[in-house]
């Protein structure tokens, strides 16, 4: 006897799955996975090239991003689809029109370019290793579109939870479940947040290690895009400490990445090898940027009625202040052999590097701004802060509009 | 006047072409090495990369013995045997079962090798391949992938331009809110202004993309320069050899010319071949007389400009190539006396020499010389001067392909038609010039292979080392001792010398010759690395005297 068996009866019951997600598409719980995914790969595949050396095009760490992609990819594309071609009115209405047929949420748009972007740079980069050499660096041109790839679906990700966020649906559940709901938008949106901050500091890492940490140059790019992003998603979040929230999400995810990888043995499969290692060696140490953190989440909580500018002019300098109070004696401590264990992981070197290299765990004078030039750099550095602080301020609004 | 013009021009720019890639050759970037692993025969060709990062590709050919595995790896001289990766192993070659093939990936710049490491029914053996690592060529993108590219760089600027557009307009409305005049007006601004920021951007990247570049064509390798020079002298006529002291800006303190090792029992060897015609070849072995000034007599070689190929080695193995031209005018009437002193002086050095043959082109009028090398063909027995015979052992008419590892083996008969015997010069069985008649490809190699003998006894002896890290040694120091062993080497009578010179080495006609105990034959492997015609010149020794011989040889495709 022939039975047909319902696609309803495969899938868990609609009430069920309502209560679970919380009403909240599942596309947005699929972005921020992606987001997860694609900074978890990131971060690995340094480790992978500072500890081993050699990949190849589907080694762990590059199928972690790509499955950030993937995902981003498709679930938005899927969604791009299905609202152009089948969706109702609502669903219409709740997105933007495009090339005169297309519907979207804009945080789909976000993860579709995003994961264009990453499919552009993997035949760029191909290209570029055997025109230029296999590049040891993160900042290259191709890395480069491949980082904004990254970014501009991780952004899509924050976008899509924003849109919900602020547009406060009611949808009908019980108020308890709506409160739920609320919170864990709230909380999805500092994490999406965090990981967009920590693919920042990864990007920049180059310029952001123990080894800068007392140039004015570390606190010109530190400063400059730690406020500029925190300051955008203090104003947008509904969450009184957003920005201290997303410093921390970023500091455990990095912490959790040096205490995870070093756990695995790896052995440098590329020559010259100067140091010899038997375990993966972790990524840096996350920056304290949780203290300055602090201030813009105090100075906007307790005068969010202020003048813009003000507030730049208000929190510029304090942050670059804290994270240099806190940021350049830090730096000594990694330099110390206090840092030298599991917890820090500064014994972290490259399998290339001389291990033996008497600036391995001290500041050549090269690497240290001193006199009228560190004035003059941490004057460049707050002045600098005061306008990034203000250029956050301004997306944070554009953030807080954000409804499709 | 404008023809010559000209002329020069493309000489110029043929020069400027040449430098692009050489080291230790001219175009044959390919090293072939052949000798024994342990208990195993093994002939090895590599093919380096152009681009450093970057990997070589090794096959491996053993013959005798049955093979278990074969492993590769990389190793440097900067860093010793320590510094090396675990090996990767060579697979069965899935076009040609004695054949195994390898990947080594070479990560710097520098003197390589390649340790071979063979296991099977002999037992375990292995061996060395210098490999040096240089980046010698800037890759162009195919326009296929160039097409690709941009469309995607397309679709990606026309949707960041709809994104931002969307976003400062109907991405900020409620869904309720309908799409009004100022949201389109919004819009277009948006998309106006991502226009300009995406413009400014993408103009950013190309800078960049451009110092990137710039950057790599100031990383690619530069050989050294110099400039020769011919001197009338009381002495007669002199090769003055000037190696250019700019380099040093670019390659830094370890590349002084002060730090030049011998190899085969010479600073250098220069090799002159007559531009054009290609009808005459010298052989020369200038002697250092300041770290950068290096000069020779110069035998009484027809009129003409002529290629100069100076092959040197560094005190940490690197050889490379120094190109040049020279134009060597007529001597003056009034000199022939110096310059018959000169021929005698030439003879001081039993190592140098200079050979006449027919010019490449039937065309060319013929030099004019007491004994006139007429160039063979691949299987062809030609006549030598001395009344002996070469063979170059090929199936006649049997086409020579690029590309493909050929053991070139040239056989001599004296003149009464039996094997000859043959001696070793300069430590070797036997020199042999390839010279492609445009001047695109010049290498200089021996029965073991083009790989230089003085690079492989640097890694060797590197290796056996710790691996604590090279220093500078003080260059005065180092160019007097090198001096002082030259100069003890020249006191040496041609006996001594030989086996002095064979010390140490793995002697390969031992080996290679096996069923030619009596040393007529010659084998050098070697891959063609294109198409075209290629001259050829062949150095052994019989009788104490230096045996020339010359082949011309079209390669195909």
């Amino acid at each position: 006897m022939e039975t047909t068996l319902s696609p309803r009866a495969l899938s868990v019951s609609e009430p069920r799955t309502r209560s679970l997600l919380l009403g909240i598409p599942l596309f947005i719980y699929a972005t921020v996975f992606a987001s997860l995914s694609i900074i978890i790969g990131l971060i690995w595949d340094i480790s992978w090239h500072t500890s081993i050396g050699r990949d190849g095009l589907f080694s762990a760490p590059h199928l972690a991003m790509y499955l950030g992609a993937v995902i981003a990819g498709t679930f938005s594309g899927y969604q791009v689809l299905q609202i152009t071609f089948a969706g109702n009115k609502l669903q219409k209405q709740r997105s933007v029109r495009f090339w005169g047929i297309f519907y979207s949420s804009l945080g789909a748009l976000f993860c579709i370019w995003g994961a264009f972007a990453m499919l552009t740079s993997a035949p760029f980069d191909d290209w570029w290793h055997n025109t230029y050499g296999l590049d040891v660096t993160i900042l290259s041109p191709p890395h480069t579109v491949l980082a904004l790839g990254m970014m501009t679906i991780q952004f899509g990700a924050i976008i899509s939870v924003l849109a919900l966020q602020n547009r406060g649906d009611a949808i009908g559940l019980p108020t308890d479940q709506q409160e739920r709901r609320n919170r864990r938008l709230q909380l999805f949106y500092v994490v999406a947040a965090g990981f967009f901050l920590t693919m920042l500091y990864v990007i920049v890492s180059e310029y952001q290690s123990r080894h800068d940490m007392h140039r004015s140059s570390f606190y010109m790019i530190g400063g400059g895009l730690y406020t500029f992003l925190l300051s955008a998603i203090a104003r947008s979040s509904r969450l009184k400490w957003a920005a201290t929230t997303t410093a921390g999400v970023y500091m455990t995810m990095l912490m959790l990445m040096v205490w995870v990888l070093p756990l695995f043995s790896a052995e440098p499969k590329l020559g010259p090898i100067l140091n010899h290692i038997d375990h993966f060696q972790a990524f840096d140490f996350p920056l304290l940027i949780i203290f300055p953190a602090i201030v813009i989440d105090f100075v906007l909580n307790r005068y969010a009625a202020k003048n813009d500018w003000l507030l730049a002019l208000m929190i510029g300098p304090l942050f670059l202040l804290v994270f240099v109070l806190v940021q350049w004696p830090f730096g000594d401590f990694l330099m110390s052999e206090y840092a030298r264990n599991w917890f820090f992981g500064s014994e972290t070197w490259y399998f290339g590097s001389n291990p033996d290299w008497e600036f391995r765990y001290a500041y050549a004078p090269w690497m240290v701004t001193t006199g009228w030039s560190l004035v003059k750099g941490l004057g460049i550095a707050t002045i600098l802060c005061i306008g990034t602080t203000r250029l956050g301020l301004y997306w944070g609004r554009w953030m807080q509009q954000v409804r499709r | 006047m404008m023809m010559k013009d000209l002329y020069r021009l493309g000489l110029c720019l043929l020069l400027l072409a040449m430098s692009l890639t050489a080291y230790a050759h001219i175009g044959s970037p390919g090293v072939v090495f052949e000798g024994n692993a342990g208990p195993y025969r093994l002939l090895v060709s590599v093919s380096p990369p152009e681009v450093i990062p970057g990997t070589a590709q090794i096959q491996i050919f053993v013959e005798n013995g049955e093979v278990d595995h074969i492993w590769v790896k990389p190793i440097y001289w900067y860093v010793g045997d320590e510094g090396s990766p675990s090996p990767d192993e060579a697979v069965v070659s899935e076009e040609n079962p004695s054949q195994y093939d390898g990947t080594v990936w070479l990560m710097s710049s520098g003197t390589a090798s390649l340790e071979v490491s063979i296991e099977g029914s002999l037992g375990e053996g292995d061996t060395l391949v210098p490999v040096m690592a240089a980046s010698t060529a800037q890759k162009a993108m195919e326009p296929g992938l160039g097409w690709i590219l941009a469309g995607l760089g397309i679709f990606l600027v026309i949707l960041m331009v709809t994104i931002i557009s969307a976003s400062v307009s109907d991405g900020t409305l409620s869904p309720e809110q309908p799409m009004t005049a100022r949201y389109r007006r919004k819009r277009w601004v948006g998309a106006g202004l991502a226009v300009l920021v995406l413009g400014m951007v993408l103009y950013g990247g190309k800078m960049w993309w451009d110092s990137w570049a710039n950057s790599y064509q100031e990383y690619i390798y530069k050989p050294y320069q110099a400039t020769s020079t011919v001197l009338d002298t009381e002495d007669g006529r002199i090769l003055n050899f000037e190696i250019d002291t700019s380099y040093l800006s670019y390659r830094g303190e370890s590349s002084r010319a002060s730090y030049l090792i011998p190899d085969h029992g010479k600073l250098m060897h220069m090799f002159l071949i007559r531009e054009g015609s290609l009808d005459a070849f010298a052989h020369l072995h200038p002697q250092r007389k300041d770290t950068i000034t290096y000069q020779v007599n110069l035998p009484p070689l027809p009129e003409g400009r002529y290629f100069v190929y100076a092959d040197v080695v560094r005190w940490n193995g690197f050889a490379e190539t120094i190109a040049d031209t020279i134009d060597i005018p007529p001597a003056p009437p009034m000199q022939a006396k110096l310059v018959s002193l000169a021929e005698e002086r030439l003879y001081t050095d039993p190592d140098d020499t200079y050979v006449i043959s027919n010019p490449v082109e039937a065309s060319q009028p013929q030099l004019p010389a007491n004994a006139i090398v007429v160039c063979g063909k691949p299987g062809i027995e030609t006549p030598l001067p001395d009344g002996s015979t070469a063979i170059w052992e090929h199936q006649p008419g049997e086409p020579v392909v690029a590309g493909k590892l050929y053991p070139m083996t040239f056989a001599i008969q004296d003149p009464q038609g039996q094997p000859a015997v043959l001696e070793p010069y300069m430590g070797m069985m036997g020199h042999l010039v390839v010279f492609k008649n445009d001047g695109s490809v010049y290498v200089h190699l021996h029965p073991v292979g083009n790989y230089s003998m003085a690079s492989r006894t640097v890694l060797e002896t590197r290796i056996a080392q710790d691996q604590k890290l090279p220093q500078l040694p003080d260059p005065v120091q180092f160019a007097d001792s090198v001096d002082y062993l030259l100069a003890s080497l020249q006191t040496m009578g041609d006996v001594e010398r030989e086996a002095y010179l064979m010390a140490g080495m793995e002697h390969e006609a031992k080996n290679s010759d096996a069923t030619h105990t009596e040393h007529a034959t010659v084998t050098f492997p070697y891959v063609f690395p294109e198409a075209g015609e290629y001259r050829i010149w062949v150095q052994m020794k019989r009788n104490g005297k230096v045996l020339n011989s010359a082949f011309d040889v079209t390669v195909n495709d």
